[in-house]
């Protein structure tokens, strides 16, 4: 058959399609419409949390540190093409409002921050007026915090001496995203321009400047990471610097990012595979109203392999068709969320338009109708022309081998498109070896049903369950599929549910309401009671306040750190855990949201210098209990023994460290303490006043502005999750609802027969309740456990969190799939119920 | 026993069936639904196969087109056994030689008329189908309808459609399973006319089945069948009429 004949068939075949497949489509549609709204919503949604990554830091990459940026560094960033360079640097300074010439007025400690050009690469600080910092700033001007206006009774348009400078406030800051990150919040905040600072004879004071070096990189991760590391190397050896990436938060954000995109991958997944059940179970029913025209073309000549040719191009045809639908709808769906989640999204920017996202639902969808339709095309393959003569002449069932290729080729090509849309093989294989396992034991328990009741004595029962049994166990009433279909939707549906509702309560329950809001760094031993008396005074609560004393890891168990980082080399993040300089505190007691997991904590008398290490620190480190870890204590070698390692819950925001040793030994060092509490507003304002004063050396880091940001990331993507979440269950229960249907609309006949003999409509519809019914009693109980343990898998495994057994949700889903089989198969069926049976008897 | 157009003994018949027999399993036992028929249909005869329901006359009908397989015995199509051949190679002999004729006309419901008449012309890749087509059509007298759909026409309607399509590509064996069997009287009689005019006109061998003695009246020969055997072969109105 050449291949314009096939394509004017196939044009004259779409004439039939008519309402016959618009559940086809439709079923369809809503499957990839789910994968097309997850896709473009998680796009947009990592997008958005990227983009507010990226305020924090203000760019994509900084160089900071007490020095400006090293030579080699500088060199590195002038070799990369593309990249954008901004300086930026701040400091501590006195700032007076000029009453008279000659006179000074009321002054205060203020945070400088001048800028260069360029800055800021993402977010920046919102102005009043609103427009962007470079037009704002010149060398003779600055914006200020109201704050600073208030406290020296200063308007806009006044004038500010700054380190003996005149300098016109233009401005207000309202707000400044990438302070959390920055300001040790001494003061308010005033901003200059670099040539405004130059002015002033401020950095040549040796105060403590602190340099960044912003950096935008163009390209996408690979380029960040590559630059990143390239740096890492260059500073490994300088204590003055650091290097940061808009990608690197603190650890609870990283993991909760982390989370967020293992699990959208597997919402995909999932909403995916409730997409496929319905596409082979619309297919096989078309298919069983076209087999008298299959086997007409048989009779007329076309071989087999044309006749599914024909056929599977109207699939493909058809997908397109329900795939370009889904496509437009899924967007449309993903452009609605945001309008309607404005209150709650931090973000409103969701760039809607995704590309990629409706390649990918086009590719999925056609990909996953063409795969399921596979196993029913063969039926009509197989299906004797011989058909046409006599009605009741049915394929021959399949051989083995055939089977095994068909299940094979389903299976496969599931796991090919589940590794494409997870983006992980071993996600995608594993995923589809369990979905393969389910229905395995759906298909078995749906055999031992049909049996056991075959079995079961009838003669007791009222004729409806009588009817309704009986009609289970009569031979190829399509039973088996039927329920691993159910079973497998229920399995979905319920599995996503849990894990969408697990990973909400941990989300919220991560960030704690007792955390603390400030920290004090670099307070000196003797003014600690100092700072205590003032929080005091001040009602601060959850005070809070360790020693802290900075040395360098000098071996491991006697091997060198030079040696065991350079065995590392190219892995940044662990060559960094040797070299970078590393907190040590002492403690007698275990500090709170830490849980030792392998020996115990200081409780060794014979040895006199234990360390607790944080374990996946302690496994960066290659060390174990019993390890002997060499540290230069400023100048001091000691040596102490790793006597128990602990799990830290970073996500407290306590003051943590990855090494505790055991008291006695450092309090003679030089050290410092790092002090938090919990305190706000005017109280803290008169707390950091009195430092500023009798302990100006503390200095004061307001952690509530980046615990409301990071809060409010987290928020971010439990919404996310939840929106998704709830999306891919509506889509699974609308499929849901199909795929029963389907099965149920071939019983049309039998009903009209059962009216023929004399049932009432009542009864037949009592009989269809009972049959259902039990298949949805059977597959919701398979799925639903399936499905919680599915989901215990993705939690503990997949996302490291942890899973209680959804009890309440297995008997609901139990519940739901029962009274979903049943009311399915009663809607399916009232068009038969309420036609007079010889009009379905008539059509032979 | 009755004259055949040409010699029995020196030519090779059209269509042959030797010592078929075909059983199918029904639940736990086998039925055998013909029972070692042997057959000759001698190339432009007319054969009506006669016998009550469930007499194995359209299981004949289906081993003659290689629509199903014999259980035992031989199913020569000019000469050739076809009960070993693959299904593409029995699709392309029923592309080449056979056209059907239904008792359900089995239009297909989404082509035209018109579209339907071309299909077997298209398949052997012929290009004036469509001017083919019409002629039929107008042969059948439908020239008029044949933009139409099926669901559109009346069943005689159809019923000619469906012989204007089994003729369409001038196949050698046209095979007939109860064509009159859905009209009423009248029209199945103008069908039936109709269909051996064309027969008689394009030398087309046919076997038709039904359970109508009428028919027989127009046909060469009569093949009774009664529970899947031959019970006697006779010689129709058709041969009684030419001269010895």
């Amino acid at each position: 058959m050449s291949l314009r004949l096939a394509l004017r068939w196939l044009i004259r075949e779409t004439r039939g399609w008519g309402g016959r497949v618009v559940f086809f489509l439709a079923c369809l549609a809503v499957g990839v419409a789910a994968v097309v709204a997850v896709a473009a919503l998680s796009d947009g949604v990592r997008e958005a949390v990227r983009a507010q990554g990226r305020q924090l830091l203000a760019a994509d990459l900084v160089v900071g540190g007490r020095r400006p940026a090293p030579e080699p560094v500088r060199e590195r960033l002038a070799r990369e093409p593309g990249l954008s360079i901004a300086e930026v640097k701040e400091m501590a300074s006195m700032a007076a409002a000029p009453v008279a010439p000659g006179e000074r007025g009321p002054s205060t400690l203020v945070q400088l921050k001048a800028v260069g050009p360029g800055y800021p690469f993402h977010g920046g600080p919102r102005l009043d007026p609103d427009r962007p910092i470079a037009e704002l700033l010149t060398p003779r001007t600055a914006l200020a915090e109201p704050e600073l206006l208030r406290r020296l009774g200063l308007e806009v348009g006044d004038e500010l001496l700054l380190g003996g400078q005149r300098f016109e406030i233009v401005g207000r800051v309202l707000d400044e995203p990438d302070r959390a990150f920055s300001g040790f919040a001494l003061g308010p905040r005033v901003f200059v321009s670099l040539e405004g600072l130059a002015r002033t004879p401020l950095e040549g004071f040796g105060s403590r400047v602190t340099h960044r070096t912003l950096v935008r990189v163009p390209g996408g991760d690979e380029q960040l990471d590559r630059l990143a590391s390239d740096l890492q190397a260059l500073i490994a050896d300088s204590p003055f610097h650091e290097v940061e990436t808009w990608r690197e938060g603190s650890p609870a954000l990283q993991e909760g990012l982390r989370n967020a995109e293992r699990f959208l991958g597997l919402v995909a997944l999932l909403s995916l595979l409730v997409g496929g059940l319905g596409v082979a179970r619309t297919v096989q029913a078309w298919l069983a109203t076209r087999l008298r025209e299959v086997a007409v073309l048989k009779c007329l000549g076309l071989r087999p392999r044309e006749v599914v040719a024909l056929h599977l191009a109207q699939v493909a045809l058809l997908a397109l068709a329900g795939s370009l639908v889904g496509a437009a709808l899924g967007l449309a769906l993903a452009a609605a969320a945001p309008a309607f989640l404005a209150d709650l999204l931090p973000v409103t920017e969701i760039a809607i338009v995704q590309p990629a996202a409706v390649l990918q639902g086009l590719g999925l969808g056609l990909g996953v109708a063409l795969l399921f339709a596979i196993a029913p095309l063969a039926e009509v393959r197989r299906l004797p022309p011989a058909r046409v003569l006599r009605s009741d002449a049915e394929p021959p069932p399949p051989s083995l081998a055939a089977r095994a290729a068909s299940a094979l080729v389903l299976v496969g090509g599931l796991a090919i498109l589940a590794s494409a849309q997870a983006g992980d093989w071993r996600l995608g294989l594993g995923f589809t070896g369990g979905v393969a396992v389910a229905a395995l034991i759906l298909a078995g328990a749906a055999r031992l049903i049909v049996r056991g009741v075959g079995a079961l004595p009838r003669s007791g029962l009222p004729f409806t369950l009588r009817h309704g049994l009986a009609a289970l166990a009569r031979p190829a009433a399509g039973t088996t599929a039927a329920l691993v279909a159910l079973g497998l939707g229920v399995l979905a549906v319920l599995g996503m549910a849990v894990v969408e509702d697990q990973l909400r309560e941990q989300l919220a329950s991560s960030l704690p309401v007792n955390a603390p809001s400030v920290f004090f760094v670099d307070v000196q031993p003797d003014q600690w009671p100092l700072l205590q008396e003032a929080l005091a005074d001040e009602g601060a609560r959850e005070v809070d306040s360790v020693p802290m004393l900075m040395a360098r890891l000098s071996a491991v168990d006697g091997r060198p750190v030079e040696e065991l980082a350079a065995e590392v080399e190219g892995d940044e993040d662990r060559r960094w855990v040797f070299t970078r300089e590393q907190r040590l505190t002492w403690a007698d007691e275990l500090p709170e949201a830490n849980e030792i997991v392998a020996g115990a904590f200081q409780a060794d008398p014979e040895r006199p210098n234990e360390i607790s290490v944080e374990r996946d620190f302690a496994a960066d480190l290659g060390a174990g209990l019993g390890s002997v870890l060499s540290v230069d204590v400023q100048g001091v070698p000691m040596d102490f023994v790793v006597t128990s390692l602990r799990e830290v819950d970073w996500g407290s925001f306590r003051i943590n460290f990855f090494f505790v040793v055991e008291p006695g030994l450092l309090e003679g060092a030089p050290h410092s303490r790092l002090a938090a509490a919990r305190i706000e507003g005017e109280a803290l304002q008169r707390v950091q006043d009195r430092l500023a004063v009798e302990a100006p050396n503390v200095t004061v880091v307001r952690i509530r502005d980046l615990l409301e940001r990071v809060r409010g990331i987290l928020g971010l993507i439990g919404l996310g999750v939840r929106v998704l979440g709830t999306f891919t269950v509506l889509a699974g229960l609308a499929i849901l609802a199909g795929v029963v249907s389907a099965g149920a609309a071939r019983r049309g006949r039998e009903v009209a027969l059962l009216k023929t003999l004399g049932a009432t409509r009542a009864q037949v519809a009592a009989a269809l309740v009972a049959e259902q019914a039990l298949v949805g009693l059977v597959a919701g109980t398979i799925g639903a456990i399936a499905g919680a343990v599915l989901a215990g898998f993705v939690l503990t495994r997949g996302m490291e969190l942890e899973f209680s057994p959804p009890v309440a949700a297995v008997l609901g889903g139990i519940a739901l799939s029962v009274v979903l089989a049943a009311t399915a198969g009663v809607l399916a069926s009232l068009g038969a119920l309420r036609r007079r049976p010889i009009e379905v008897l008539r059509r032979g | 026993m009755s004259p055949s157009p040409r010699d029995p003994e020196t030519s090779t018949p059209r269509l042959e069936l030797r010592g078929v027999s075909r059983r199918l399993p029904s639940g736990e036992r086998e039925l055998t639904i013909l029972d070692a028929v042997d057959l000759r249909v001698e190339a432009g005869e007319f054969v009506a196969v006669l016998g009550p329901s469930g007499s194995g006359k359209s299981t004949l009908l289906g081993l003659l087109a290689g629509l199903d397989r014999p259980s035992e015995g031989e199913v020569l199509v000019d000469g050739r056994a076809i009960q070993a051949l693959g299904e593409d190679a029995l699709a392309r002999l029923r592309r080449d030689k056979i056209g059907f004729v239904f008792q359900a006309y089995e239009l297909l419901g989404n082509f035209t008329a018109r579209e339907n008449v071309m299909l077997p012309l298209e398949l052997a890749g012929e290009s004036e189908a469509g001017r083919r087509a019409d002629e039929l059509l107008e042969a059948v007298g439908l020239s008029e309808r044949g933009h139409h759909y099926p669901a559109q026409l009346s069943g005689g309607e159809q019923q000619r459609v469906a012989l204007a399509r089994a003729f369409a590509h001038r196949p050698s064996i046209l095979l007939a399973d109860e064509p009159t069997g859905n009209l009423d009287g009248a029209t199945g009689h103008r069908v039936l006319d109709l269909l051996v005019d064309l027969q008689r006109r394009e030398g087309t061998t046919l076997v038709l089945v039904t359970h109508d003695p009428e028919v027989g009246e127009l046909a060469d020969r009569l093949v009774h069948l009664r529970d899947g055997r031959v019970q006697r072969i006779e010689a129709g109105g058709a041969a009684r009429e030419q001269p010895a």
